[in-house]
C-alpha cells in the first residue's frame, strides 16, 4: 500500500493508508487505531447470540469491500434522491461511499450558528466538541465487530449542530451513495440544544440497483431539554449491499423526537435502533416501514429505554414481504425502576405477500418500575384473497388489487409522517415494488 | 444465479456418513454423505433458520441443533415438530470420483 493508493482494503496496510490519507488531530487518530485494534481482536458475531440467531453473515465477506480515499467530484448521475423534491431545503449534504462530494447550508442558518456539514470538513473547526461528543454520546464503539470497525474507519459523514432555542424551519437533506464494491461507514452526529428543533432527511441509494458493497454505519442524535427534532432516514441501497448499523438517539427532559425510519434496499440489514428517554416528560415516536423482497433479510432490533419518569414511547413497525424474503422484528421496552409513570407502546405488523415470504416478530418488555403502562402487540398475516376478489370485481386488475392493500395496510404509518415528501416518496417507491399477489 | 450441477467435492472428501456445509452461488448448502449416496438441503432449518450442517446425522435424517427438528435429507422434508416446511433439496449427481450440486432456485 502506497500514498498513490486509491482504495484501501481491510486489513493493517490498507488501515495504515487509511489514516495516511486523513488529516486529523492526533487524539482522533489514537481512538481510531485503539478501535481498529479492538476490531482485530474481536470475532464476526455468532449464530448463538441471540441477536444474531435469525440473521446469517457467514456468507458476508469483508475483504470483498473497499475504503475509497480518492472520491468522485460529484454524485453519479445515475442517482436521484427521493425525499427532497418539492420542498426548500435549509441545506444538503451529499456523500459518495464516505467521502462528501457538495454540501450547503442557508447563511441565515449559518448566521444563527446552525453548523451543518461533513464531519470529515468540520473536524478541525469542532475539534473540542467532537472529542466530547463523537461516537461517545450515544454509541457504543465495543458492541460487536461491526461498531469496532465503523469507530476506526468512520469517514465523511455529517455533523448537525442546532444552538440553544433556534428553530431551524427548512428541512435538512443528506443523500449517501454507493458504487459497486466500496464500503460506506458514515456516520451521523446531531446535536440540538435545548429548546432548538430542526427536520433531517437522510437517504442512502447506490449507483446500480443491483449493486453491492458494505454499510457500516453509525447514528447519534442528542435531543437537548425542550428540543425537537424529526428525523427520516430511508435505507434504499442496492440489492446486493450489506447494511450494517447503530443507530441511538437521547432525549433530554421534555424533549421530541419522531423518527421515521424506512427500508427497502440491501441485500441484509441488521439495525440496532435504540431511543434512550433520559429527561423526564421525553416523547419520542417511531415509524418503522419496511418493504422487502427477492431474498432480502431485513433485522431491525429496536430499544425503547426509559430512564426517566413520565416519558411517553411510541413504536410502530409496519412489514410486508414478498417473494422469499424475511424480516426479523425485535423491540424491545425497558422501564428503570425511577421511570414512574411511564407510557410505552411498541406494535409491529407484518403482510406476506406470498407463502415462502417469513416475518420473525419478537416484542418484549423488561418492566423495573410499578406504576407504568406499558402495552405491545404484533400481527403477521397473508392477504385476504377476498380483499383481492372484492377490488377485481370493481375492475382492479390482480396487481392493482395488491398494491391498495398494501398502501392500505402502510396507511396507519403514512398518517403519521408529518413531512409530505416522505410521506409520497415512500407510498410511491412501495407501490412500485409490489407485483401481483402470489 | 446458476442453475446447472457445479462441482462441490471429490468424493473421498466427505466420509460415509458425514455432513459437510459448503458455498455454491452464494448459498450455503449442507452436502450429506449416507449410505453410498449423497444428498444436498439447505443448511437452514425452516423452524428458526438454525444451522443444519451443526446437527447431528441419523440415518437419512438430520437434526437442527437448535430445537430438535428432522429434516430427511434426501427430500428436505421436515419430519418433526417444532418444524413443519420443508428445508430446500438440491440435485446431486455423482461423477468421475466428483460430487456435483444443481442449486434448485425455484
Amino acid at each position: 500500500m502506497t500514498d498513490t493508493m486509491t482504495i484501501a482494503e481491510f486489513n493493517d496496510a490498507g488501515f495504515d493508508a487509511f489514516l495516511a490519507s486523513r488529516h486529523e488531530p492526533e487524539w482522533m487518530l489514537a481512538e481510531r487505531r485503539q478501535a481498529w485494534s479492538q476490531f482485530s481482536d474481536m470475532q464476526w458475531p455468532g449464530r448463538r447470540d441471540e441477536e444474531w440467531m435469525r440473521t446469517d453473515i457467514r456468507l458476508f465477506k469483508l475483504q470483498q469491500y473497499h475504503l475509497v480515499l480518492d472520491p468522485p467530484d460529484a454524485m453519479p448521475s445515475e442517482i436521484t434522491p427521493l425525499l427532497d423534491s418539492d420542498i426548500t431545503l435549509g441545506g444538503h449534504i451529499h456523500t459518495v461511499d464516505g467521502n462528501c462530494v457538495s454540501s450547503t447550508i442557508a447563511d441565515h442558518l449559518t448566521q444563527q450558528g446552525v453548523v451543518f456539514g461533513s464531519l470529515d470538513d468540520l473536524t478541525a473547526e469542532h475539534a473540542d466538541r467532537f472529542q466530547t461528543m463523537l461516537l461517545k454520546s450515544a454509541y457504543n464503539s465495543q458492541a460487536d465487530r461491526f461498531a469496532a470497525l465503523h469507530s476506526s474507519c468512520w469517514s465523511g459523514g455529517q455533523f448537525l449542530f442546532v444552538p440553544r432555542g433556534v428553530h431551524v424551519t427548512e428541512p435538512l437533506h443528506v443523500l449517501s451513495a454507493l458504487t459497486d464494491g466500496a464500503a460506506d461507514l458514515g456516520h451521523t452526529l446531531v446535536v440540538l440544544e435545548d429548546g432548538a428543533s430542526a427536520t433531517l432527511l437522510a437517504e442512502t441509494a447506490s449507483e446500480q440497483e443491483d449493486g453491492g458493497g458494505l454499510h457500516c454505519g453509525g447514528v447519534e442524535l442528542v435531543v437537548g431539554d425542550g428540543a425537537s427534532l424529526r428525523y427520516v432516514n430511508l435505507q434504499n441501497w442496492g440489492s446486493k449491499v450489506w447494511h450494517f448499523a447503530q443507530q441511538k438517539a437521547v432525549l433530554g427532559r421534555d424533549a421530541n423526537l419522531q423518527w421515521t425510519s424506512a427500508a427497502i434496499g440491501s441485500r441484509l440489514a441488521k439495525v440496532n435502533q435504540h431511543v434512550i428517554l433520559a429527561g423526564e416528560g421525553a416523547n419520542t415516536q417511531v415509524n418503522g416501514v419496511l418493504f422487502t423482497q427477492g431474498s432480502q433479510h431485513l433485522s431491525y432490533h429496536t430499544l425503547q429505554h426509559h430512564q426517566a419518569a413520565h416519558c411517553h414511547s411510541d413504536f410502530l413497525y409496519k412489514s410486508a414481504l414478498q417473494d422469499k424474503s424475511h424480516t426479523v422484528w425485535r423491540g424491545m421496552i425497558r422501564v428503570d425502576k425511577g421511570a414512574q409513570r411511564t407510557d410505552g407502546y411498541q406494535r409491529n405488523d407484518n403482510l406476506l405477500l406470498s407463502h415462502h415470504a417469513r416475518a420473525d416478530s419478537i416484542p418484549g418488555l423488561e418492566i423495573l418500575a410499578d406504576d407504568v403502562r406499558c402495552t405491545h402487540g404484533s400481527t403477521s398475516g397473508m392477504v385476504d384473497e377476498e380483499l383481492i376478489y372484492y377490488a377485481m370485481c370493481r375492475g382492479f386488475t390482480r396487481k392493482e388489487a395488491s398494491r391498495l392493500i398494501v398502501t392500505g395496510f402502510f396507511q396507519q404509518i403514512f398518517d403519521r409522517i408529518t413531512i409530505d415528501s416522505v410521506r409520497d416518496a415512500l407510498a410511491l417507491a412501495i407501490a412500485r415494488r409490489v407485483r401481483d399477489y402470489e | 444465479m446458476s442453475t446447472e450441477f457445479q462441482h462441490a467435492i471429490a468424493v473421498n472428501e466427505l466420509a460415509d456418513p458425514g455432513t459437510m456445509m459448503i458455498e455454491i452461488d452464494e448459498r450455503l448448502v449442507v452436502l450429506v454423505h449416507v449410505e453410498g449416496e449423497f444428498f444436498c438441503i439447505d443448511d437452514v432449518c425452516t423452524h428458526d433458520n438454525g444451522p443444519l450442517s451443526e446437527g447431528e446425522l441419523q440415518g437419512c435424517q438430520l437434526i437442527c441443533p437448535r430445537h430438535g427438528a428432522k429434516f430427511d435429507v434426501r427430500t428436505g422434508q421436515a419430519m418433526t415438530f417444532p418444524a413443519i416446511l420443508a428445508t430446500t433439496a438440491h440435485e446431486v449427481k455423482v461423477d468421475d470420483g466428483n460430487v456435483y450440486v444443481k442449486i434448485n432456485d425455484e
